[in-house]
């Protein structure tokens, strides 16, 4: 970064900076300033000298102060903070395999849902548009983690990040899951936290499918799934490879399948059962037997390599994001003690919508 | 007032020396790393047919890791090491995506920390790739480009792929002395 101050440097400037140091993923960012970054850090309760993980391949350390410089730069709020560490502790735990997906040819991107209170308490999107642009939690926290995660890492691309096409989703895929509007027990429940606690989950996919059933009854909603998900997104779950797919619902489909008293489980082995894909004619037999090769196989190998999450508004479009080659890890949220006085102090209103309560 | 730098620190490893190289290959236990990308293998095969050719004295001795990821874990890497110990050089395959090529660096890494000179075989357009993790490994290691694309496993193609500008080149990583940076001397400014 430049010598001179920031107060002798333009905003311009100073993006100029950063930008040429790489520190930045392309568009403006708010420089990291001392003051921002002091303001950011109130936010925590830990001391900023704090180490939150190892990423990359250096192991390099990524500290409460770098965190919350990446979170300034683009553009969050301090009380997104707690959520920040726990995305920070996740792309550190080795089961992410971010080492992996960060740099690999496929351009994997993060994927993140947001569970639990926390999702009210910081207006992250769960319904219309939940994952499009327009929502500052939602566009801002998955910036802050991508732009932490190489700032630490230290990947760019053509360097170590060999993303061959690069993905659109990289630093910007999160949303909320639709729990109030969704049949099915949260997410985070079915991976083993409490109903009330708030949790950040990563998955690192390189597809995005949008798709609708065909009629609005749960037996379209499960063969329009099947025949929507691409034969090259292939999922089984292992220690080498955990292998998954993401299959997003909207409220409307979901609640057709608990029409039929499908839970997710069932869902998943329903995906499982009747899931198949062709065989290439150049695909050897995996044994010595010498028997003629099957014509078609599982195209999920197990339930573990599904998730099954309620996000979205209205409507009947559904979305698939796969394959995964990262994670699925979820990590409990983590509020500082001040945390109700933070919400107060930077609620963000959105008033945008010019006929709300005009039929008032 | 200044900046806070989002970025880590203490990013510049200190570089450690290369393995001393071989005088020639002739006579030599040459090891075959097959890193788990399915290319690995077809490339090593085409390469071990020609080593063989030119050197007829040499011996060969393969290590496969099952999985490309099984070399994060501890065991995989032990276990490189203590296979490198056992040949006199080694040969690694295949640097052709990004993942692929940070692992070909890890596992030439554990085989120089064998005392084993190695060098690694990448798809051209990994150049840059190897040459990043490699510093960040801690040493400049050696490689060769090849002509072979990403993922090509048709033997036969391979074969034609390999030519003896390759097989020179290989030859050349393996037994060309360190200079000063490879030795991890001081360069003079």
């Amino acid at each position: 970064m430049s010598q001179q101050s920031p107060d002798e440097q333009s905003l311009a400037e100073i993006n100029q900076s950063l930008y040429e140091d790489g520190l930045t993923d392309g568009l403006p960012v708010i420089p990291p300033t001392d003051e921002r970054v002091d303001e950011m850090l109130r936010g925590t309760d830990k001391p900023r000298d704090h180490v939150l993980g190892d990423l990359g391949n250096n192991e390099n350390v990524i500290t409460v102060e770098q965190l919350a410089s990446n979170a300034v730069m683009a553009g969050c709020l301090p009380t997104y903070m707690p959520v920040l560490e726990a995305g920070i502790r996740a792309l550190a735990d080795p089961d992410s395999n971010s080492i992996q997906f960060s740099v690999s040819t496929g351009s994997w991107a993060y994927q993140w849902v947001v569970n639990g209170p926390v999702r009210e308490a910081l207006d992250i999107e769960t319904s219309s548009g939940a994952f499009g642009p327009s929502f500052h939690a939602n566009q801002t926290i998955p910036r802050a983690l991508g732009i932490a995660y190489r700032n630490t890492a230290k990947i760019y691309p053509g360097e170590k990040d060999m993303g061959v096409m690069g993905n659109p989703f990289k630093f910007s895929f999160l949303a909320g899951e639709n729990q109030d509007a969704s049949p099915w027990e949260p997410y985070h429940v079915t991976n083993g936290y409490d109903e009330e606690d708030s949790t950040i989950s990563l998955s690192g996919p390189n597809g995005w499918v949008q798709w609708f059933p065909d009629e609005n009854n749960a037996e379209n909603v499960l063969r329009n799934m099947i025949e929507n998900t691409p034969t090259s997104m292939r999922a089984s779950s292992g220690e080498d490879l955990n292998a998954t797919i993401t299959h997003f619902f909207n409220p409307y489909n979901a609640e057709e399948l608990e029409k039929e008293d499908l839970s997710k489980q069932e869902v998943k082995e329903y995906l499982v059962e009747n899931s198949y894909r062709t065989l290439d004619g150049y695909e050897e037999p995996r044994d010595d037997t010498g028997k003629v090769p099957p014509r078609q196989t599982q195209q999920y190998a197990d339930t573990d390599a599904i998730n099954i999450i309620a996000v979205g508004g209205p409507g009947r479009v559904n979305a698939i994001a796969g394959t995964s080659i990262g994670g699925p890890v979820t990590k409990k949220i983590e509020f500082p003690d001040n945390w109700d006085a933070l919400l107060d102090e930077y609620a963000l209103e959105e008033n945008w919508v010019p006929t709300e309560g005009f039929y008032d | 007032m200044g900046l806070v730098t989002p970025s880590s620190t203490g990013n510049d490893t200190e570089q450690k020396p290369l393995t001393p190289r071989v005088d020639s290959l002739d006579g030599k236990h040459i090891g075959l790393y097959d890193n788990g990308k399915p290319a690995a293998e077809p490339l090593l095969t085409a390469v071990q047919e020609m080593l063989a050719e030119r050197y007829p004295d040499a011996t060969f001795e393969w290590y496969h890791v099952e999985h490309l990821n099984q070399i994060k874990n501890d065991e995989e890497q032990a276990a490189v090491t203590e296979w490198a110990e056992d040949v006199d050089v080694a040969i690694g395959a295949i640097g052709d995506c990004g993942s692929c090529t940070k692992f070909l660096t890890w596992g030439i890494e554990f085989i120089e920390d064998a005392g084993t000179p190695g060098v690694g075989l990448i798809d051209e357009g990994f150049e840059l790739d190897y040459q990043s993790n490699a510093v960040e490994r801690g040493r400049p290691l050696r490689y060769k480009k090849t002509p072979v694309r990403c993922e090509t496993t048709d033997l036969e193609r391979v074969r034609e792929e390999v030519t003896d500008e390759v097989l020179d080149g290989i030859v050349d990583e393996l037994t060309r002395p360190l200079n000063d940076k490879e030795r991890a001397d001081p360069v003079a400014q």
